[in-house]
């Protein structure tokens, strides 16, 4: 039964950074292989879509007017300084 | 004075992925591409403090993020305005991606706090080093590493349940998956 729309997914960098957990009696507790599995595999996933989205825009290119704006300001004599 | 050819030549260079990243800070792409434009003109008026040799797109990157905070976070609540507003605003998508899939990643991804959501650009899409981002930022890098954390910790989560097909799980885990906390 689905009561909630999480799922308790620790991150797979986290996982090797932290101590062992423990409950309240001192017992270690040992993650779910499969949480962890899922965790990994969910993290790789987001590095792809993230990629994948920014690089939808990187592959784009330069627009023209934007090029025209940077060859027109290198160009002329501003006395920036 | 001229700009000397090596530098704006840096400058282009760098203009793709600083629209890219002005597109996940706006969230439309036309104000994108005026912030990327601001950005440019006040880089390219200001190029003195440029030191040579340093890093230009870090340079960049964080007088368009400046400029960003500053001036269009005044209307913030269509950048905030989580409902997938955000994700309407890219319509075409790489082909080799599922499109529902996709979709709701860029959903989720728009449901993140937008520093945690610009921090985890930084770090893992832009490709910038914990410490770049934390200069971009103007930050401790501890503090944009536990963002990039919180980033990832909440998109798993958002993307858990209805990611589970694409990881081809059997029933028992999507037991453990759906009464994980009861």
């Amino acid at each position: 039964m689905k009561s909630r729309k999480t799922a308790n997914i620790e991150p797979a960098a986290a996982e090797a950074d932290k101590p062992e957990a423990q409950d309240g009696m001192g017992r270690t507790l040992t993650p779910r292989k499969t949480e962890v599995r899922l965790g990994r595999e969910i993290q790789v996933r987001i590095g792809q879509q993230l990629r994948a989205m920014y690089d939808d825009v990187v592959n784009q290119g330069v627009p023209d007017h934007i090029a025209d704006l940077v060859r027109r300001l290198s160009e002329q004599d501003d006395g920036a300084a | 004075m001229k700009l000397d050819p090596t530098i704006r030549d840096q400058v282009l260079a760098t203009v793709p992925s600083l629209r890219a990243f002005a597109i996940s800070l706006c969230g439309n792409i036309d104000r994108a591409d005026d912030l990327v434009q601001e950005t440019l003109l006040r880089a390219l008026a200001h190029i003195d403090s440029f030191q040579p040799g340093t890093n230009m797109p870090a340079w960049l990157f964080t007088i368009l993020r400046n400029l960003f905070r500053s001036e269009y976070r005044k209307r913030r609540r269509e950048v905030e305005d989580a409902d997938g507003r955000y994700a309407d605003t890219l319509k075409s998508h790489p082909e080799q991606t599922g499109r529902v899939e996709f979709e709701e990643f860029r959903a989720a991804l728009a449901r993140l706090p937008s520093d945690q959501r610009e921090a985890l650009i930084l770090v893992g899409a832009s490709g910038f080093s914990y410490e770049d981002a934390a200069n971009i930022c103007g930050c401790a890098v501890g503090t944009i590493k536990s963002r990039v954390n919180r980033a990832r910790t909440r998109l798993a989560d958002l993307l858990a349940i209805d990611s589970v097909d694409d990881f081809g799980p059997d029933r028992a885990t999507r037991a453990v998956l759906a009464g994980g906390r009861n």
